[in-house]
């Protein structure tokens, strides 16, 4: 069983909470730091985005913590390195990257796979893998072998016909795209997201996590009642893109960030 | 066919794009595949090719080259003669009747040199469609002329000014924009590139330029020409010369890549010569990359192949061998601007300079009594201002 599914079956809470940012930004130093601070202050499973020159699916905060990241000079070795120093502060919390296909393309599957299993990591979000591709099924394969997960991305636009095709190859959880778009912080969301989220869960038999535009306390509680757990990225980074340059007062406020949205949740 | 074969063309090709778009690639594959064999549709679209556009675009034999470079006789392909100035109009066309069909009432397009732009925001005109045109902030100073042109024409230009603030950039914001309004517009890629289905449009749209020239050069020699060489941004106008020619395998074909300033990395756009097989914009293809698959920014004096991807249907045409595509420097493609200029009284787009510096080198060594087309792409009106800047002014300055 992954770790993933394993933190699902056994958690106390009725939503988690599963924050996200990128790493190397500003430094890669700072991102152990603020991934233990982000872990102490209530995350449960946590995200890390890896840069990629081209982020497509992400907005104007994410594509400029890629931007200052990528200032320092990029290293799979610094990233699995990282990862390893962040996930050995809480063993117990399973870490997940997020990135496009095409660096882990060129680190080759099975050894970025190897040395991500070794760092820690349980899970891959890929936002411009679909899952009806060669590649993506022969990422599912490989994950699975090493009890991995592969976490597609659902959006309001997916057919029916879609989520079904692509039960076969989704493990871990769900994360559910609320809003059409890229990421970046938004005021409302669609008014059937409740529902929407309601009857994936019923045909996927998988936990769905709901991101993309979530950032308020107030937002986050609401849907907790009903997803399986909060993906929060842009408003993290945001803190980091604000306070980056001094790390202790950058801890400072994720810390009461992370915990005023872990707090919200019923 | 195998499960995962529809949109490739070998291994390059495919549909990498965020899930948010996938229904939206569906809808368009399935609306044109429908079109496609609709005579009504095709009988519109050839309408506004032949009394909008002004197609088919002359065939226009090149004496005085032919007579300088003293090899083969050299014939041009003048898409510079369309509405607008380049071949990007007939693609714009037919995507803008395919978005009317599919009932978007809205267009967006990316631009470099701003040709596709300025095709886009013409069309979004005459169609009376709301038009958004994503520009590098780059491009929008040095290709000034276009831009002004496009707003003339009622469209937006959005700037964009991240990362190297050019065509990758630009099209990544195209992306943006389309996956948040997916539902109600229609994104007119302008090269044969992104995901499943647009090269296959663009390349079908663009392939009447290689089916008009083989009628033409049979009628005026009774005969296949012997070479062809087009420039290779995207490479939409090259797919769409080569396409009809591909089976005829006597026709030696050229493509003619941004060889820029030099070859380290960042200093040309010379996808298929040291491009590494990858994953951008929605497609698999040859891409210019460092080894941890970080996109590396692209150079071009044009700033319409300033782009660090190609067509996948090129990367296919490059790995089995039937195109030959070589660099050309920036040096190179300025001196044959300036030549085509002051032999033949065609200034050409600095896309199109690349072609013919190429096409110099291939018509000395075919020899006399063989002929040689090149696609003329488009004119260089909007690139006077940026040649005379580098070149130090003009005499009447």
């Amino acid at each position: 069983m992954s770790k993933i599914k394993d933190y699902f079956a056994n958690k106390t809470n009725k939503s988690v909470f599963v924050p996200f940012f990128t790493l190397g930004d500003p430094h890669y130093e700072a991102s152990v730091k603020y991934g233990q601070t982000i872990l102490d202050s209530g995350a449960d499973i946590l995200e890390l985005g890896i840069p990629f020159s081209d982020p497509v699916a992400d907005g104007p905060v994410i594509q400029r913590a890629v931007a200052r990241a990528l200032k320092n000079p990029f290293d799979f070795a610094k990233i699995f390195q990282t990862t390893k120093q962040i996930h050995s502060h809480k063993p117990d919390r399973p870490l997940v990257y997020l990135t496009y296909f095409n660096p882990i393309y060129h680190c080759g599957v099975a050894s970025f796979l190897d040395q991500a299993k070794d760092s820690g990591v349980e899970g891959l979000v890929i936002p411009d893998l679909p899952f009806d591709t060669q590649e993506s099924e022969d990422l599912f394969a490989a994950l699975e072998k090493r009890d991995m997960d592969l976490i597609h991305l659902i959006t309001p636009a997916t057919t029916k016909r879609r989520v079904q095709a692509l039960k076969k190859t989704s493990s871990g959880f769900i994360y559910y795209v609320t809003s059409f778009g890229v990421t970046g912080e938004r005021r409302e969301f669609s008014l059937d997201l409740e529902e929407r989220i309601r009857s994936l869960k019923e045909i996927l038999q998988l936990p769905i996590c709901a991101g993309f535009g979530i950032s308020s306390p107030e937002q986050a509680s609401q849907i907790a009642h009903y997803a399986d757990g909060i993906i929060i990225g842009s408003a993290i980074q945001r803190i980091i893109e604000e306070s980056g340059a001094d790390t202790v007062a950058c801890c400072q406020k994720l810390s009461e960030y992370c915990l005023s949205i872990r707090n919200s949740f019923p | 066919m195998g499960k995962y074969e529809a949109g490739y063309f070998g291994e390059f090709g495919g549909r990498y794009a965020p899930e948010i778009l996938t229904e939206a690639l569906e809808e368009l594959e399935s609306t044109y595949r429908k079109l496609k064999k609709n005579k009504k549709f095709q009988n519109e679209l050839n309408f506004y090719l032949k009394n909008y556009v002004g197609r088919p675009s002359p065939l226009t034999y090149a004496e005085r080259l032919t007579k300088e470079w003293g090899g083969a006789n050299i014939w041009l392909k003048r898409e510079d003669l369309n509405h607008t100035g380049a071949h990007k109009i007939n693609n714009a066309i037919g995507q803008a009747l395919l978005a009317k069909h599919m009932g978007k009432k809205r267009i967006i397009a990316e631009t470099g040199a701003g040709q596709h732009g300025l095709a886009t925001a013409t069309v979004g005109a005459m169609f009376g469609l709301e038009t958004i045109i994503y520009m590098g902030a780059v491009d929008v100073k040095r290709q000034n002329l276009n831009a002004k042109k496009i707003e003339m024409l009622g469209a937006k230009i959005l700037p964009v000014t991240s990362g190297e603030a050019t065509l990758k950039e630009a099209t990544s914001e195209a992306m943006r924009d389309w996956a948040l309004n997916v539902k109600t517009t229609h994104y007119i890629v302008g090269s044969a590139i992104g995901p499943h289905p647009f090269p296959t449009i663009v390349r079908d749209l663009q392939s009447l330029i290689g089916k008009e020239t083989k009628k033409q050069f049979k009628k005026a020699t009774k005969q296949l020409p012997d070479a062809v060489v087009a420039c290779v941004g995207g490479g939409s106008n090259a797919i769409g010369m080569f396409h009809d020619f591909v089976k005829d395998k006597k026709v030696k074909l050229y493509g003619a890549e941004a060889g820029g300033m030099g070859q380290k990395p960042g200093e040309h756009s010379a996808t298929i010569t040291f491009g590494k097989t990858g994953f951008l914009h929605g497609t698999k293809t040859l891409i210019i990359q460092d080894t941890n698959g970080q996109i590396v920014p692209a150079h071009s004096v044009s700033a319409g192949l300033d782009y660090p991807g190609v067509g996948p249907e090129h990367a296919y045409l490059s790995t089995s061998g039937r195109v030959e595509y070589r660099m050309v420097t920036d040096e190179e493609a300025l001196a044959s601007f300036l030549e085509i200029t002051r032999l033949e009284g065609i200034i050409p787009a600095l896309e199109t300079a690349h072609a013919f510096h190429v096409a110099k080198d291939v018509a000395k060594k075919l020899g006399k009594k063989k002929h040689l087309v090149v696609c003329l792409s488009g004119r260089g009106d909007k690139d006077v201002v940026e040649v005379l800047r580098i070149l130090g002014g003009g005499k009447h300055e």
